[in-house]
């Protein structure tokens, strides 16, 4: 027995010494792989390339493979909390929203990849430094912006008369009730989804001159005459152009009834338009899309920044750096925002004009609504109170229950109270 | 005189015999601990150490990624002023409540049913399980489809029927939404009342009902003076396991509405998720899940103690 515990002893010790050394050699050579978690594209030859052509490429170029760990659409929030918190796993992540924010002690500064990425093919949109600027480093590299428009039947608009699609709220509304009298009602989810909600309701009370939140972070704004008008206009557009099932709608939910034909506008990715080309061709040549309508106070959109990061724990930082530099450089870059066929909207003015906006001129408006994109707390700082307005669904709750009938100044009453417990205001 | 269990005599050392590994593991105190130990260490690991590390979190300032900051009671009592939280709280007990008491009658029904002798009763037995064995997020997609607007087999049938000329909307009324869910829990919780009381019916031996209809005992007397008596202790357990398992029901709840509309359907499961993993807060939605701690706490001791009495 005693030799048998002195044997387990010196292998184990022999072990660990051999990992160790081992260890110390790989991080000289290249890497033989690294990971990068990003959630699953909608669009799948965008995935299909990476995997196919691009990591193919690298591994021929550095005999490093890149193995790219799919995340299902909604979980990467999840996923990166699990990989943060353990320290472990894909060495780059996808990031999106202002989870650089989140996240920013497990993110690597890349501030010098973007300086460089900036002076070959940029500048950046301004904008879009809110998502990934913390602190004057940046902790993620944007890929581009995942928009949200109005998606609606070119078809059924003109049969009432609207040719071309309303500029402002109060226009739309007029168009959505001569359709839902025929029988083709609006579809904007109100309910408690990840993204399609937000992606119309901060825009709408933005478009109002309504605000959340001030600069400084701390001072709640969502008391006010703007947002009371933005939420008696919300009340209106969805009774008298939509149906109670909104209310409840997660963000499957209008998809699935646009391409059901059962709505004749959303608000959405371009999924809707990609999804419809490929099964219900004949719905895709009746669809279009274009920028929010303007409200009062100006046009707003919603900044859905798809971004890369690096993790601090990845055991060869500047090998995961010079992957993401190569993937940058416009040889590659364009290839890969190509076949993802406009799904993402990149932040560098190069791409102003690009012929990756050629093939599909429906969509235009996703690059046109690029400099009108805000975070969602906007004006305020994307912290982590942000997260929680977010998560707790405030903004989309109020005007959820304006439409089922509760009483506008109740409903502002209510977010005001629960955004001062969140900003922490005095 | 009470009979003590039979036990194995202890190997007794022999002075001069070698030590041997067989025999030591053959000792009684080394053998039992061999076969608790792996079941011990995974309740340590699986139970006990993210239950301790929650409580830990709970009284932290904890957002992800970050060092936490000991804040004592501070997240429990920020959840004490939040409205959204006692919506929560009023949501969850509704719904833990109303469930059981419609699986607990509902489920006795169906044993009593199956208890029966029937052609097909194996059949039928089986089939009543389906709803337990499929997966929960499976079968969500599956009730997804039938409570849409559009393509509601429910609204089909009522409007065919000739019972509503437009089609409910069972998601999107903060009411029936709820409703909604309380009817796929309970279709999805039936079998496991259902099986678990019939075993317990067939421990009633014949006789006790020969007896009773010999003293004139009618169908109802014996259901309730034999029959419900009998499974008394079963019927306990399972209602435990039930409210423990419905309290902590998330897939349902989080596939179907996501606690909308308006947080009309929100429970601690699906607002722990929300604020612990979409904001990153870990240490309030730790704090979260934790309130339904006293009332689970209270529920399961009374149980106990009401069965150690019987």
């Amino acid at each position: 027995m005693t030799s048998t515990r002195r044997q387990f002893l010196a292998t184990t010790a022999v072990g660990v010494a051999g990992a160790a050394v081992g260890r110390s050699r790989r991080a000289e050579a290249a890497p033989k792989s690294m990971t990068v978690a990003r959630e699953s594209s909608f669009i799948k030859p965008f995935d299909d390339y990476f995997v196919k052509t691009l990591a193919a490429e690298y591994e021929k170029l550095t005999g490093t493979k890149i193995v790219y760990e799919a995340v299902s659409v909604g979980g990467m929030l999840t996923r990166l909390t699990t990989i943060a918190e353990t320290k472990s796993g894909p060495e780059m992540v996808g990031t999106g929203v202002n989870w650089p924010w989140l996240f920013d002690q497990s993110l690597v500064d890349v501030s010098d990849i973007a300086a460089e990425i900036g002076k070959k093919i940029g500048p950046w949109h301004d904008n879009v430094l809110d998502a990934v600027v913390v602190n004057k480093k940046w902790k993620a590299l944007p890929w581009g912006n995942i928009g949200q428009m109005e998606v609606y039947r070119t078809d059924w608009f003109k049969e009432v008369g609207v040719t071309k699609f309303p500029d402002n709220w109060e226009d739309l509304l007029a168009a959505g009730r001569l359709l839902k009298k025929k029988g083709h009602p609006f579809g904007f989810e109100l309910g408690h989804g990840f993204g399609d909600n937000h992606g119309w309701l901060y825009p709408l009370l933005w478009s109002y001159g309504g605000r959340e939140v001030d600069k400084d972070g701390k001072t709640v704004l969502i008391d006010s005459g703007e947002t009371a008008k933005a939420v008696d206009f919300c009340r209106k557009f969805y009774q008298e152009t939509m149906f109670e099932d909104v209310l409840a709608w997660t963000d499957v939910n209008n998809n699935k009834a646009y391409l059901g034909e059962q709505i004749s506008c959303t608000n959405n990715a371009s999924s809707i338009l990609v999804v419809a080309k490929r099964d219900f061709p004949e719905i895709a040549k009746v669809t279009d899309h274009a920028q929010n309508p303007q409200g009062p106070k100006g046009r707003f959109h919603i900044m859905q920044a798809a971004s890369h990061a690096i993790m601090t724990h990845a055991p060869d930082i500047p090998a995961a750096k010079a992957f993401l530099r190569w993937l940058y450089d416009d040889k590659q870059l364009h290839r890969w925002l190509t076949a993802g066929e406009a799904y993402y909207a990149p932040f560098l003015h190069a791409y102003d004009n690009h012929p990756m906006w050629n093939p599909e001129p429906r969509y235009m408006p996703y690059k046109d609504s690029l400099k009108t994109t805000r975070l969602h707390g906007w004006p305020g700082p994307p912290s982590h109170a942000m997260s929680e307005s977010v998560a707790k669904y405030v903004l989309v709750d109020m005007f959820a229950k304006a439409c089922r009938g509760d009483s506008t100044k109740d409903v502002i009453a209510t977010a005001a109270s629960q955004l001062k417990q969140i900003y922490k205001a005095k | 005189m009470a009979v003590r269990p039979a036990t194995l005599p202890r190997p007794t050392p022999v002075a001069g015999r070698p030590f041997t590994l067989s025999g030591f593991l053959e000792r009684e105190g080394i053998f039992s601990w061999l076969m608790l130990g792996p079941g011990v260490l995974f309740l340590l690991a699986f139970v006990a150490y993210p239950f301790f590390y929650g409580i830990f979190l709970s009284l932290e300032e904890r957002r992800v990624a970050s060092e936490g900051v000991f804040v004592g009671l501070a997240n429990f009592r920020t959840l004490a002023h939040d409205a959204v939280f006692w919506q929560v709280t009023r949501n969850t007990f509704f719904y833990v409540v109303v469930t059981t008491v419609l699986k607990l009658c509902g489920g006795l029904a169906m044993a009593l049913v199956v208890n029966q002798s029937f052609r097909g009763k194996n059949l039928a037995r089986a089939a009543l399980l389906l709803p337990f064995i499929v997966p929960t997020a499976l079968s969500t997609v599956a009730w997804m489809w039938i409570l849409d607007p559009t393509f509601s087999v429910v609204n089909w049938l009522l409007v065919r029927a000739g019972a509503i000329t437009t089609g409910y909307s069972w998601l999107g009324n903060a009411s029936l939404a709820m409703w909604s869910l309380v009817a796929v829990n309970t279709w999805r919780g039936l079998p496991f009342y259902g099986i678990t009381l019939l075993a317990g019916l067939q421990t009633i031996s014949p006789d006790l009902y020969e007896a009773a209809a010999i003293d004139g005992a009618s169908t109802v007397q014996r259901f309730l003076y034999v029959t419900l008596p009998v499974i008394k202790p079963v019927l306990i357990i399972v209602t435990m396991f039930s409210v423990i398992f419905t309290f902590g029901d998330f897939q349902l709840i989080y596939a179907l509405t996501h606690g909308g509309p308006a947080n009309a359907t929100h429970v601690f499961s699906t607002l722990a998720f929300d604020i612990g993993m979409s904001a990153g807060q870990l240490g309030m939605g730790a704090a979260v899940a934790l309130a339904i701690l006293p009332a689970l706490a209270v529920l399961i001791v009374g149980l106990t103690f009401y069965l150690r009495r019987e």
